[in-house]
C-alpha cells in the first residue's frame, strides 16, 4: 500500500541537490542520468506584486516580452522556427510572486535549445510589434477569457480581489485593462533591468543533463545584472467581518459560488500539514473523497463538483493535481461550488456552509483521520510523476524555505495525530467571517433571497435517501446571515484605473 | 472497421501471452504484452520503470458515436457517471473508500468513440484494483432514484461548460456538418436531451447491456507490473464477464454537397469567435490519408506556420488560431478555431486562411519543411511519454481506434512516408468549398442611438 513511497526513494537516489554554487544565482538540481529529457526552470522574483500602481500587468507583460517575443538578434517568428523541429517551447508564467520561464527538451537537442534559452532570457528584443501583440493578449484574457468565457475562473479571480482588496495580491496577475494601457515599452525595459537579476533568479535543472551543464548555465546567466531586486513586504490582508457577498452580474444560465478568507498559513508552517488533512477530508480537489463532493454532488446531484483549498490553486478547472511554481507567501482558504442551476443556488450555498460548520463542530474522527492521512501519503506522490513537476515542487520548497514538498508531506503526515488536526481545524477553519462571490445573471434576485433568508428546500427530481432528507431539513433553513452585498457588472471587472 | 485492422493472429492467442518486442524501427520504445481471454476481453500490459506505480485503464470502445436513438444524445457520457454508483459488493461509498485507502488517482472520460476509466495508484494494489474494477463492469447496479439524481450532476457539467463559447460553436458546427451520422451531436449532448435523461432509466440498463461487454473493452496496464501476473489476475477477475456486445448501427453520412454556415449571437461583450469544419476521412494507420491531416495541421496552424505567423504575430488579427484533425473511427472533421480581435477582421482572416489552403493545393510543400514537421512529431511524441499515465493514454488512443497497440508504430511509419504530393492531394480533397461548415459567434452590436431630435 505504501509502495508509492518508492518514488521518493527514487528521488533520493537520483540525487536531489540544493547546494548553492559559488555564483550568486540560487540553483536547484535534480539529476536523473538515465532520463532522455532535461527540464530547465528559471524562477524570477518578478510577480504581479511588483507591478507599479497604475501599471498593473507590467510583470506579466515583461515576462511575455522575454518568453514570447523576439530577441535582439532574432524576430519571434525565427525563434519559433528554430525551436519547432525539437518540439521545444519556452514557456512563461507570471503569478502574484514570481515569473517562471520553463522548458523541457530531449537531451539530443540540449545544446541547441540552451543556446536559444540564453538568448531569450539575456537578450530580449523588446520590439514594438511583440509589445502590441503581448499586451493585447493579456487584455483579451481579462476581457474575453475571464469576463465572458469561464465563469469559474471569473469567480475565483474575483474572490481573490475581494479577499486582498488594497493589497499587492489584489489585481489579477495579468493586470488590469487600464494598467496595461498605461504601460509603454520603456516601462518593460526598466522592469526587466530591475527584476531579471542574478539574485532574484532561482535556476532549476533536472533530468539527463551532462556533467558541466549546470556550470555552463550559471556562466551564461551570470551576465544578468548582479544584485537583487527589493522584496515587496506584504501587509496583512484586510480583516473580514461577517459574511460578505459580491454578486458578479453577467449573462449566464447558472450560478457559480466561491467563498473564503485569508489563511495565515503556508507550506513553511507546521500547521500546514494538519490543515492539509482536514481540507482533504472536506474537499480534496477533483476527487470524490471530500465531504463537499460526496454530499453536494454525490448525494444530491447539485452540480459537477465541490471542493475546498488551503492555498491558491492554479487553474483549478483544468488540472487534477496541484501545479508547481505558483508559490505565494500569503494564502487563503476557499470553497468552490461549481455552477448550479439558479433554483438550487441558495440550497447549495447553505449546504457548503453546513459542511464547513460541521467540520468545525465535529472535527474528524480517528477513522476519518487515518483514512485521509494514509490517502494523502500515497496520493501526494502522484503529484510529482514527471521530471518538470518534481523540479517545480523542489523549487517551490526553496521559495518557502522548507524541504522537498512531497517528502515533507510524507514525514509530517506520518508523525501527525488526530489531536493536531482537530486543533488546526479549531484554530483556522471558520465560517463566520468570509467573502463570497456568486456569478449570476440576476444579482437582485440573489440578494433578495439571501436577505430574506427563508428556507430553500432542495427541488429534487427523485426522493433522496432518508438520511439525506433528514439532513436537508437542517440545511434548507440554515441561516446564511449575509452582512453585506456588492453587485458588480462583469464589464467593469479587471478594468482598473480610477 | 476496427476488426479488419486487428491482426488475425490475436484471435488465436487465448491462453498464452503474445509479446510484441519493441524493435529499433518502432517509435514506441516499450514492450507490449497482449492476451485475450475466452470472453473476448483483451489485456495489454506495458512494463515501465515507475517503481511502485501503475496506471490501470479500462477502455470501452463505445462513446457518443453509439447514441443512435433520437433524444438520447449525451448518454454514453451519462453512463460514465453511473459507473461510479456502485455494486452490491462495493457500494459507491465502499468503492470510494478503497480508492481513498490506496491513495489512487481515478477518473473517467468520454468522447465520440470511447469511454475510458483509469486508476493510477500503487502497483502493490493490483489485485484490489482488478477486483473493484471487474466488479463494477460485471455487476453494476443502481436504483432509479440514484439514476435520476445523477442526471442533475450531468446537467451541472453542462452548465459549467456552457459559459465557454467553444461549446455552442462546437455544437453548431457538428449539427450542421452531419445530417445523419451521430457525430452530429457532441459527447456532452443537447441540453434538452440532458434535461430528459432522468426519465430514461430503462434505456440506461439497455445501454450497459449492449455496450459494456468484454469484446468491446480492453484492459491496459502500464508501469510497475509483471505481465504474467496481470494476465493471471485478469483471468481470475474478468473471465466471468459475459460476452454479448451488440454494436450500434451507425448511420452513414451522405456526401456534403454544399457549404453550410451559421451564426450565434452571444449574450454579452466578447471577442468574435469562428469555427470551421471540413469533412475529413476516418483514421487509418494503413494509408497516409489521415496522418497527412496531422501534417497539414502543422503546416497551417503550428506556431511555425506562415499562416499562424501572419494572423497572430504579424497582422495580429487573431489572438488564437488552431486547426487539427482528431482521430476518429468514422469520417469526421478537420476543425479550425479562431478568436478574432474584432468583427470587421472576419473577411481578412477568412481570406488569409483560404490563400494558405490554396497555396497548399497548388504547390508541393518544401521537402525541408516537411522534414522539420516530421522531426517535431517524433520529438513531441518521445517527450510526451514521461509517466505511466501518459504512456497509457497514448496507447489507449490507438486501442480505441483500431484495437491494436501496434497502430502507434504504424502511424509514425506513415508519417515518415508522407510526401509533398500526399500533402497536396490531401489538401485538394479536404479543403473543398462543398466540404465546409462554418459558424461564427459574436456579441451583436447594439442598435445605433437615434439622433437627438429637436
Amino acid at each position: 500500500m505504501r509502495n508509492l513511497i518508492a518514488l521518493t526513494v527514487l528521488l533520493a537516489l537520483a540525487g536531489i541537490s540544493c547546494t548553492p554554487t559559488e555564483s550568486s544565482i540560487d540553483t536547484v538540481t535534480l539529476p536523473s542520468p538515465d532520463s532522455p529529457l532535461v527540464a530547465i526552470r528559471l524562477m524570477f522574483d518578478a510577480g504581479s506584486v511588483h507591478d507599479p500602481a497604475g501599471k498593473e500587468g507590467l510583470a506579466a507583460l515583461t515576462a511575455l516580452m522575454v518568453g514570447e517575443a523576439g530577441t535582439a538578434q532574432r524576430e519571434y517568428s525565427d525563434l519559433v522556427d528554430l525551436l519547432y523541429p525539437m518540439a521545444a517551447a519556452i514557456d512563461v508564467n507570471t503569478d502574484r510572486e514570481v515569473t517562471v520561464i520553463s522548458g523541457e527538451i530531449h537531451r539530443e537537442k540540449l545544446d541547441e535549445y540552451t543556446e536559444l534559452l540564453h538568448e531569450v532570457v539575456l537578450e530580449p528584443g523588446f520590439r514594438e510589434s511583440d509589445f502590441t501583440r503581448n499586451k493585447e493578449q493579456l487584455k483579451t484574457y481579462l476581457t474575453t477569457t475571464l469576463r465572458a468565457s469561464n465563469d469559474e475562473l471569473l469567480g475565483l479571480e474575483c474572490l481573490q480581489q475581494v479577499l486582498f482588496a488594497g493589497h499587492p495580491y489584489e489585481h489579477a496577475s495579468e493586470g488590469t485593462v487600464a494598467g496595461l494601457d498605461a504601460i509603454n515599452l520603456d516601462d518593460v525595459r526598466d522592469f526587466y533591468r530591475q527584476r531579471f537579476t542574478q539574485e532574484s533568479l532561482m535556476l532549476g535543472v533536472a533530468g539527463g543533463y551532462p556533467d558541466g551543464f549546470l556550470d555552463s548555465l550559471l556562466e551564461a546567466f551570470s551576465s544578468l545584472p548582479p544584485g537583487g531586486a527589493e522584496t515587496v513586504e506584504l501587509p496583512e490582508p484586510p480583516a473580514i467581518e461577517g459574511r460578505n457577498f459580491t454578486l458578479v452580474e453577467k449573462p449566464t444560465g447558472s450560478v457559480g459560488i466561491h467563498f473564503g478568507y485569508p489563511l495565515p498559513v503556508n507550506r513553511a508552517d507546521p500547521d500546514y500539514f494538519p490543515l492539509m488533512v482536514a481540507n482533504s477530508f472536506l474537499g480534496e480537489h477533483r476527487t470524490f473523497h471530500g465531504r463537499l463532493m460526496q454530499q453536494l454532488r454525490g448525494k444530491r446531484g447539485l452540480n459537477y463538483g465541490d471542493y475546498s483549498y488551503i492555498e491558491h490553486y492554479y487553474l483549478p478547472p483544468f488540472t487534477n493535481t496541484p501545479t508547481p511554481n505558483v508559490p505565494r507567501r500569503q494564502q487563503y482558504f476557499s470553497v468552490w461550488v461549481r455552477p448550479v442551476v439558479p433554483n438550487t443556488a441558495h440550497f447549495a450555498l447553505r449546504n457548503a456552509i453546513y459542511e464547513v460548520e460541521r467540520l468545525i463542530e465535529l472535527g474528524m474522527s480517528q477513522e476519518e483521520f487515518e483514512l485521509t492521512r494514509d490517502y494523502l501519503l500515497n496520493y501526494s506522490k502522484l503529484w510529482a510523476q514527471t521530471l518538470p513537476d518534481r523540479l517545480g515542487f523542489l523549487m517551490d520548497s526553496r521559495f518557502y524555505g522548507s524541504g522537498y514538498f512531497i517528502d515533507e508531506i510524507d514525514e509530517e503526515l506520518k508523525g501527525l495525530t488526530l489531536d493536531r488536526v482537530n486543533a488546526a481545524i479549531e484554530s483556522y477553519i471558520q465560517a463566520d467571517d468570509f467573502q463570497a462571490v456568486l456569478v449570476t445573471d440576476d444579482a437582485a434576485a440573489v440578494e433578495a433571497y439571501l436577505k430574506d433568508d427563508q428556507p430553500s428546500p432542495m427541488p429534487y427530481n427523485a426522493p433522496p435517501e432518508p438520511e439525506v432528507a433528514e439532513e436537508d431539513k437542517k440545511i434548507e433553513g440554515l441561516p446564511v446571515g449575509a452582512d453585506g452585498f456588492t453587485t458588480v457588472a462583469v464589464d467593469s471587472m479587471f478594468q482598473g484605473g480610477s | 472497421m476496427s476488426s479488419l485492422l486487428r491482426p488475425t493472429l490475436l484471435g488465436c492467442v487465448l491462453a498464452a501471452g503474445l509479446i510484441a518486442p519493441a524493435s529499433a524501427a518502432d517509435i514506441f520504445p516499450y514492450q507490449v504484452h497482449e492476451k485475450e481471454l475466452e470472453n473476448g476481453f483483451r489485456v495489454v500490459t506495458v512494463p515501465y520503470d515507475s517503481p511502485g506505480t501503475i496506471s490501470f485503464v479500462v477502455i470501452v470502445r463505445t462513446g457518443s458515436r453509439a447514441e443512435v436513438e433520437p433524444g438520447h444524445s449525451g448518454f454514453a457520457h451519462f453512463f460514465e457517471h453511473m459507473m461510479f454508483r456502485g455494486t452490491e459488493k462495493y457500494s459507491q461509498d465502499a468503492y470510494n473508500k478503497v480508492i481513498k485507502r490506496m491513495g489512487a488517482d481515478t477518473n473517467g472520460f468520454t468522447s465520440d468513440d470511447r469511454t475510458v476509466y483509469y486508476i493510477t495508484g500503487p502497483s502493490a494494489e493490483l489485485e484490489t484494483i482488478m477486483d473493484i474494477e471487474s466488479d463494477r463492469f460485471i455487476n453494476l447496479t443502481y436504483e432509479e432514484d440514484a439514476f435520476r439524481r445523477e442526471a442533475l450532476a450531468v446537467l451541472g457539467e453542462y452548465n459549467k461548460n456552457i459559459s465557454n463559447p467553444f461549446l455552442p460553436l462546437y455544437e453548431r458546427v457538428r449539427e450542421l456538418a452531419f445530417t445523419r451520422h451521430t457525430y452530429g451531436h457532441t459527447t456532452m449532448g443537447y441540453l434538452d436531451d440532458i434535461k430528459a435523461m432522468p426519465d430514461y432509466y430503462d434505456y440506461s440498463l439497455s445501454f450497459f447491456d449492449r455496450y459494456y461487454r468484454p469484446e468491446n473493452s480492453i484492459l491496459l496496464v502500464v508501469g510497475d507490473a509483471d505481465p504474467e501476473r496481470v494476465n493471471e489476475l485478469a483471468e481470475r477477475y474478468w473471465s466471468g464477464w459475459e460476452s454479448g456486445y451488440q454494436p450500434a448501427e451507425i448511420p452513414a453520412e451522405p456526401e456534403q454537397t454544399e457549404a453550410r454556415s451559421s451564426h450565434i449571437d452571444w449574450g454579452g461583450p466578447i471577442a468574435p469567435h469562428m469555427m470551421v469544419g471540413y469533412r475529413a476521412p476516418a483514421f487509418s494507420d494503413s494509408t497516409a490519408q489521415s496522418v497527412t491531416l496531422d501534417i497539414i495541421s502543422q503546416l497551417l496552424f503550428s506556431e511555425s506556420a506562415p499562416l499562424y505567423k501572419k494572423l497572430v504575430v504579424d497582422e495580429q488579427w487573431v489572438d488564437q488560431i488552431s486547426g487539427s484533425y482528431t482521430d476518429h473511427r468514422d469520417p469526421y472533421l478537420f476543425m479550425i478555431f479562431g478568436r478574432l480581435k474584432s468583427g470587421d477582421l472576419q473577411e481578412k482572416v477568412d481570406t488569409a486562411i483560404q490563400e494558405a489552403i490554396a497555396d497548399l493545393q497548388a504547390n508541393p510543400v518544401d521537402k525541408e519543411r516537411l522534414e522539420r514537421i516530421k522531426s517535431y512529431l517524433r520529438y513531441s511524441f518521445a517527450m510526451g511519454l514521461d509517466s505511466p499515465q501518459s504512456i497509457a493514454m497514448t496507447l489507449m488512443n490507438f486501442l480505441v481506434l483500431t484495437g491494436d497497440p501496434q497502430s502507434v508504430n504504424r502511424v509514425y511509419e506513415q508519417y515518415q512516408k508522407v510526401t509533398p504530393e500526399d500533402v497536396q492531394r490531401t489538401a485538394r480533397e479536404l479543403f473543398k468549398e462543398t466540404n465546409r461548415t462554418s459558424v461564427t459567434l459574436s456579441f451583436p452590436e447594439p442598435a445605433a442611438e437615434p439622433a437627438a431630435g429637436g
